[in-house]
């Protein structure tokens, strides 16, 4: 699992780990019973304060996500279903942040809608990341 | 165009329990005050970071922690004990990098220092002293005064940590490290706060180097606090608002926060405000500015934003 946090994203640490759990299972690369880092593991490789790492896996294991089995680690939860739930949630956090980059720049929701579909209908040559089924 | 407001953070973290106070502590240096009236808290288990200029009285403050400096008035509680009365218990029970590099004694070997220091701790971890050295790349076989600060300051970290303490006090602990190696000491950080149950104290320039590790800030000025809190309430109520205003727009008069640094041109400003976010994007809002983003500070910005201006007041 590869994670990258940003202190300019303006989003707290253990929320950043957490949308970086829900990629990952949303793009594949994490699959229900797959193990997560151990909290140590992760917070050195990111030199984080342990704590938000583990921070944001309870978090995570309250939202059904991931379960903590004592004495054996985090492991993503066994009936996880990354369509249902973890793409639609995933989907609208990177919509708000849209939403908030466009507000900064004094555009609207339209001018926005309009935009993404000019740039998905032109600019999606040569993405070798385009989304199956849609 | 800037002008500054001067503005203090809530600096009272409540009942505790805490590692490390301190109550109305004043030193003096001939007529300066290099603490001045100081109520430092600490909680147990915190990482909590110092910031603040030159001459703040960051080191002072931690050489006091230390029972190295007597001070005029005021109380100190470390760990439960006054440093004043009972500096050699007090110490044993810290591990201390200072913000002078010299490590040891100048002849001593960095192995007899590290075996000498084995001795003074009883609760030094021989196996985590050895593989903290090979991560350091030290030669056990130089002698102190031949180290150069990098090396040096590898050595006092691997003093202050490998007696595992329920203190730390880190002066500058990245101070004349590589790059390389400050990355290395972090990760290093990060794993022994994993693996020890301790608090932490560092006070550093580079605050944007340990910001992830750390959990409280309380930035010094003049020797006082200007906001000593928990890191996450810096982020979620010191916050910065950019907005497009009318020509001669003069701000609310109830704002619902406490402006901390105002700047902006003609029709766009941008102001630093201590505060509920939404009450404050609404009061904005109310007097006819249009709030293009609201963003929380870094805690380098955050101190910079404080210090500007209590300077201007």
């Amino acid at each position: 699992m590869k994670i990258r946090l940003s202190q300019a994203d303006g989003r707290p640490l253990y929320v950043q780990i957490m949308d970086a759990v829900r990629s990952g299972l949303v793009r594949g690369s994490l699959r229900p019973e797959d193990p997560l880092p151990s909290v140590r593991d992760l917070s050195s490789s990111l030199r984080v304060n342990p704590r938000t790492v583990s921070q944001a896996y309870a978090e995570l294991e309250r939202d059904g996500v991931v379960q903590v089995r004592h004495g054996k680690g985090t492991f993503v939860a066994p009936g996880v279903r990354p369509e249902e739930k973890e793409r639609p949630r995933l989907a609208r956090e990177v919509a708000r942040r849209a939403l908030a980059d466009a507000s900064r720049n004094g555009l609207a929701l339209a001018d926005l809608m309009v935009a993404l579909r000019e740039v998905e209908g032109g600019g999606a040559r040569g993405d070798g990341r385009k989304e199956d089924g849609r | 165009m800037t002008d500054m407001v001067t503005a203090a953070l809530p600096i009272d973290l409540g009942s505790g329990p805490f590692a490390v106070t301190t109550q109305g502590l004043v030193r003096r240096f001939g007529s300066v005050r290099a603490l001045d009236g100081l109520d430092l808290q600490v909680p147990e288990g915190a990482v909590y970071v110092l910031v603040g200029p030159n001459g703040a009285g960051k080191s002072t403050l931690i050489r006091t922690l230390m029972g190295l400096v007597r001070y005029e008035a005021g109380t100190v509680n470390v760990l439960g004990r006054n440093p004043a009365d009972l500096g050699a218990e007090v110490r044993a029970g810290i591990g201390y990098v200072p913000e002078d590099y010299r490590a040891g004694y100048p002849w001593m070997t960095v192995g007899r220092l590290l075996e000498h220091q084995a001795v003074y701790h009883p609760s030094w971890d021989a196996e985590y002293a050895r593989r903290l050295r090979a991560r350091y790349e030290i030669d056990p076989g130089r002698r102190c005064h031949t180290l150069s600060k990098g090396q040096s300051r590898r050595v006092q970290l691997v003093l202050a940590l490998a007696h595992r303490p329920p203190l730390l006090l880190l002066d500058e602990p990245t101070d004349g490290l590589d790059h390389v190696v400050r990355d290395e000491t972090l990760s290093i950080l990060s794993e022994h706060l994993a693996d020890s149950t301790t608090t932490v104290v560092i006070s550093t320039h580079r605050v944007y180097e340990v910001e992830p590790l750390v959990d409280h800030v309380g930035v010094l000025a003049a020797g006082r606090l200007l906001g000593q809190l928990p890191r996450h309430e810096l982020h979620g109520s010191l916050l910065r608002y950019w907005a497009d205003v009318p020509e001669g727009w003069r701000g609310p008069k109830e704002l619902g926060g406490r402006v901390v640094q105002r700047s902006g041109a003609a029709r766009a400003i941008e102001w630093t405000v201590w505060g509920d976010r939404d009450a404050v994007t609404r009061g904005l809002s109310q007097a006819g500015a249009a709030v293009r983003e609201v963003a929380p500070l870094s805690v380098d910005e955050a101190a910079v934003a404080l210090l500007s201006g209590k300077e201007a007041s």
